[in-house]
């Protein structure tokens, strides 16, 4: 018999109830045994594995996991190179450049020559900036990067916003959106050719349960 | 790659790959050599890796090169004795899919794109999709004639499936070399018996630029990641010099070999050696055993810390030896020897017992 298709998906988080919901519109019901990180699921052909969102791109791509969900703009910061199969339509977010409030500056032009970025994306932010000809120095923040400026640790954030509240609330200004991102479906791409028909039908089925586009 | 500065101020870099060292030596050192070459090698490799499920920097190769020979019966013998040389390591469910990367470079050209859309219709070609192929084609106003090669050629998965890929104007007569080419590998790897391994894929894509031709990886279900490929690269070796050669070649990766096997509960064969630990009061004489017992091509340690007999047999015992042997005054008296395993012991001479270890006996 051939092995189990092994989706990951996000533990926790923002992502992780959509995706669950995602798949059993599809018809895979995740049968969750307390404290496991690799669940069966209600179609043997496919079992699932909790990880963390910024990890699944890699997983999929070194193959420790077939498929993945999580956000286009994780599979771009973690330049995973995988098939991205489908947009699944939820989780919809921008990534975006932030400062506070009362900085004099209403575009990235007006931003000073040099400054200090915080980011969970340093590789988009990265790629961002040197296309803006900025020279900056990435600081990596795990989870609140929007506390950084408050804090006087880097005047300018990229993050991701869904409705611009957080930031509000932190007294930040959103100078310009990096890119615009929802859930995908990635896959690995040995996997894609061995395992072509049973994905296609996931593919298929995903479509058909209906994605909040 | 890993560069850096040598002291003289030049930037010396470690090798990525072995086809380049491989084909600078072949132009320097074996330019007269008669062809076809063939050559092999063994080595590691140095690259970045950006995963923490692959930390190491440091990879080893096997690998071969074919040089000088560009007919389909030199593509059939690389991928043939890739897929022989994988089964042989007692890999399962191996399949190898192969692409061409002229075939690929030619026609992404005629679609006339720039470099953004092309990579956006790489994208597409790898997913399969052909829905959204399909409206890619149309919104890029594709002639009729190179959309529906695209299509064909995306949904072929085997290299037969290609005899049915029409393209008839003049302008792609190149690209329709590439598929009589084609085809004409498949017949080799009939002749071989591996053709059921072998799947095309028209959007396989190999990370090294310098390939030319029929390009392939090697993989099985277990691995996620390709455990080794390789391809034509006809205008590398003039690159160097002179020389003006067509080559093809793969490497193989071990490391990833290795996890492969692991997957798939592949158990090393035991090593079957016996080994024994050897003791005496008598120094001189455990000294000529070890000797006497390494000529008959059996382990033989001596111990060299005069232990006690009970330190003797527990040592043995974690280290997995099987006979501990307590010699006497001379070689010619008989010695005890223990059976660790068995848990029994016996007094016989060094000779006897050599005699009933080969056969297998005590």
């Amino acid at each position: 018999m051939k092995r189990k298709i092994r989706i990951a998906i996000p533990s926790k988080g923002r992502l992780n109830p959509p995706s669950i919901q995602t798949l059993q519109n599809a018809g895979i019901n995740i049968l969750r045994k307390e404290r496991t990180y690799i669940s069966e699921t209600s179609d043997p052909r496919f079992e699932i594995i909790f990880a963390r969102a910024f990890d699944v791109p890699i997983y999929v791509q070194y193959g420790a996991a077939d498929l993945g969900i999580t956000g286009h703009d994780i599979i771009l910061e973690r330049q995973a190179e995988v098939h991205e199969l489908l947009d699944l339509g939820f989780g919809k977010c921008q990534l975006v450049v932030a400062v506070t409030e009362n900085l004099d500056a209403h575009s990235v032009k007006d931003l000073p020559a040099v400054a200090r970025v915080a980011t969970e994306y340093p590789n988009l932010s990265q790629k961002y900036f040197e296309n803006a000809g900025k020279q900056v120095e990435i600081l990596v923040i795990r989870g609140t990067a929007e506390l950084a400026p408050t804090l006087g640790l880097a005047q300018i954030i990229v993050d991701i916003t869904e409705t611009g509240e957080t930031l509000r609330r932190n007294k930040l200004k959103v100078l310009d959106t990096v890119l615009e991102s929802t859930c995908r479906l990635a896959c690995n791409k040995i996997a894609y050719r061995v395992f072509e028909n049973e994905i296609n039908e996931l593919v298929d089925k995903l479509r058909g349960g209906g994605l909040t586009e | 790659m890993f560069k850096f500065q040598d002291f003289d101020g030049k930037i010396v870099a470690l090798r990525a790959e072995m086809t380049t060292p491989a084909v600078r030596i072949l132009t320097t050192k074996m330019a007269s050599t008669p062809k076809p070459i063939r050559l092999f090698y063994i080595s590691n490799v140095f690259r970045y890796s950006q995963s923490y499920l692959e930390r190491e920097r440091e990879f080893w190769q096997a690998g071969i090169e074919l040089i000088g020979c560009n007919t389909p019966e030199a593509d059939g013998e690389v991928l043939s004795l890739l897929a022989s040389s994988l089964k042989k390591l007692g890999l399962k469910e191996l399949r190898i899919d192969v692409g061409h990367a002229g075939l690929l470079k030619n026609l992404l050209k005629a679609t006339g794109l720039d470099k953004e859309k092309k990579s956006v219709l790489q994208g597409l070609l790898g997913h399969r999709n052909e829905e959204q192929l399909k409206k890619f084609m149309n919104q890029n106003n594709f002639s009729s004639e190179l959309k529906e090669a695209f299509l064909q050629l995306s949904s072929c998965r085997r290299l037969e499936d290609l005899s049915s890929v029409l393209l008839k104007s003049s302008r792609y007569r190149k690209t329709r070399n590439y598929l009589k080419a084609l085809l004409e590998v498949k017949e080799a790897l009939a002749n071989y018996g591996v053709e059921k391994l072998v799947f095309f894929d028209f959007s396989l894509v190999r990370k090294i630029e310098y390939y030319s031709g029929i390009v392939f990886e090697a993989s099985v279900p277990n691995l996620g990641l390709p455990l080794g490929g390789g391809g034509r690269y006809d205008n590398l070796i003039e690159k160097f010099g002179k020389l003006k050669m067509p080559a093809t070649g793969f490497a193989v990766e071990i490391e990833k070999c290795l996890k492969a096997l692991t997957a798939q509960s592949f158990q090393l064969p035991e090593e079957g050696k016996v080994k024994v630990l050897v003791t005496s009061r008598f120094r001189d004489t455990a000294v000529k055993a070890v000797n006497v017992i390494r000529n008959a091509d059996v382990v033989a340690l001596l111990d060299l810390k005069k232990s006690s007999k009970k330190e003797i047999l527990k040592y043995a015992k974690l280290n997995e030896i099987d006979y501990a042997v307590f010699t006497d005054s001379s070689l010619e008296k008989p010695a005890l020897i223990y059976n660790i395993k068995l848990d029994t012991a016996k007094n016989m001479t060094i000779k006897t017992f050599l005699k009933n270890v080969k056969k297998g006996d005590f």
